[in-house]
């Protein structure tokens, strides 16, 4: 089976798989195997466990569509990450989200502070009367 | 014309403005490549989703969902994309002077719709204009802008709409037409038009199958998650538009701003050796009328 992931940024992930197996709040878990009939699903926030011979990864996913037809799996994510398991994947998906939020907030601050202080220097150096 | 120092002056002041636009030029052009690239990496998922969307719509086509009801509208939120700072060109102005038309035009009174600001310039005029904000803090829009940037204020526009408290939501940014052109338009993104939908064809091998899915749990709340997704990528290609139209019309005002810098030095040169001449002169004719004096 051919597993395809896509977030905003490009593709993620495209790579052979055995089987998955999928699990979100929303839907709870589920697993599609090879010649599964043709299904649609969706993830709020979850993870698809992703098995190739032995080994596995995961895939955590916020806010998803899950497709599969005639053994081609269409994942699009807005936000996911790949890690080797779902905890650590989850913990630095919400990781970068985090960071990602405080400097955002960080640099409207800084933004709003710049602002006012060029609005003074400019009322101080009056360089509309020159 | 002053004299030589004051000119001297101005060509110097000049020629550092025009080293920092050309600067700013060069710097708007490779964020602009940047921009582009973003776009061209967006195409995939827009393509799949539309595509996904478009086969749930196949195998139903009575499909019902609020999203595509179109309802009497009290009340339109108007999302504006602009950019954080300035010295864009026309870029902010065009994107406010076609959102203020378009609202004299369709609305009596302010309380008949709110103002979602994507960007520092469109919030701060919003609240120069006193319009009702559905962000109470400024959302940036970074040159790296990802979907949690302005999640918080999507989640609130389409929960609203499906409420009942919102009955239209329209879009009004930049579109990217080449370097040179940025045109300012708007969209309705709620109600989505369902017909996009029906009418894309998947080209591939599956199409001559006879299409029947499971929907896990339910058709009706995949199409619920489904959809607000597909809302909200549309307005992410938006604002990815938006953004290359930034850097385009910021480079074009950039340029345009270098080439005055050097015509204006060009004339100030010109006035500059006029005068150093004519000191000249004064000193020559001082001189020889000091000369012919001690003779």
């Amino acid at each position: 089976m051919k597993l395809t992931v896509i977030t905003p940024s490009g593709v993620l992930y495209n790579e052979d798989v055995d089987y998955i197996v999928v699990s979100s709040k929303n839907n709870g878990d589920f697993a599609v195997l090879e010649n599964h009939a043709p299904i649609i699903s969706t993830i709020d926030v979850g993870y698809i466990k992703m098995v190739k011979e032995q080994s596995h990864l995961f895939t955590v996913i916020i806010n998803g569509v899950l497709e599969q037809q005639d053994n081609f799996i269409n994942v699009i994510a807005q936000e996911a990450h790949v890690g080797l398991n779902k905890e650590s994947a989850m913990d630095h998906l919400n990781q970068v989200r985090h960071e990602r939020l405080e400097e955002n907030r960080q640099r409207t601050m800084d933004f709003l502070k710049a602002e006012r202080e060029l609005k003074k220097s400019i009322r101080e150096a009056q360089a509309s009367k020159r | 014309m002053g004299s030589m120092r004051e000119i001297k002056q101005r060509i110097n002041a000049t020629d550092k403005t025009s080293q920092i636009t050309k600067a700013m030029h060069m710097v708007s052009a490779s964020k602009l490549k940047k921009a582009e690239r973003n776009i061209v990496n967006f195409r995939p998922l827009t393509k799949r989703l539309t595509a996904s969307l478009a086969r749930v719509m196949e195998s139903d086509r009575d499909i019902k969902h609020p999203i595509f009801e179109s309802r009497e509208v009290e009340k339109t939120v108007y999302i504006i994309i602009s950019s954080d700072r300035g010295l864009a060109g026309p870029y902010n102005a065009s994107v406010f002077k076609a959102f203020q038309t378009y609202v004299e035009k369709h609305h009596e009174s302010s309380d008949e719709f709110a103002v979602a600001a994507l960007g520092y310039k469109a919030f701060s005029f919003a609240r120069r204009k006193k319009y009702e904000l559905l962000n109470k803090e400024v959302i940036q829009v970074r040159d790296d802008v990802q979907f949690l940037d302005f999640q918080a204020v999507s989640d609130d526009f389409i929960k609203g709409y499906l409420a009942g408290k919102y009955d239209k939501i329209v879009v009004f940014y930049n579109k990217f037409v080449n370097t040179m052109n940025q045109q300012a338009k708007y969209q309705t993104i709620m109600p989505l038009d369902k017909s996009p939908f029906i009418e894309v064809k998947p080209k591939d091998d599956l199409q001559k199958y006879k299409r029947m899915y499971h929907y896990e749990p339910s058709a009706q709340s995949v199409l619920s998650q489904l959809l607000p997704m597909v809302v909200v990528n549309v307005l992410f290609g938006m604002i990815l538009e938006a953004k290359a139209s930034e850097h385009a019309a910021r480079m074009t005002a950039m340029k345009s701003a270098t080439d005055n810098a050097k015509d204006l030095i060009r004339d100030l040169k010109l006035h500059y050796n006029r005068a150093r001449q004519n000191a000249i002169t004064i000193e020559l004719t001082d001189i020889i009328g000091g000369a012919n004096a001690v003779n």
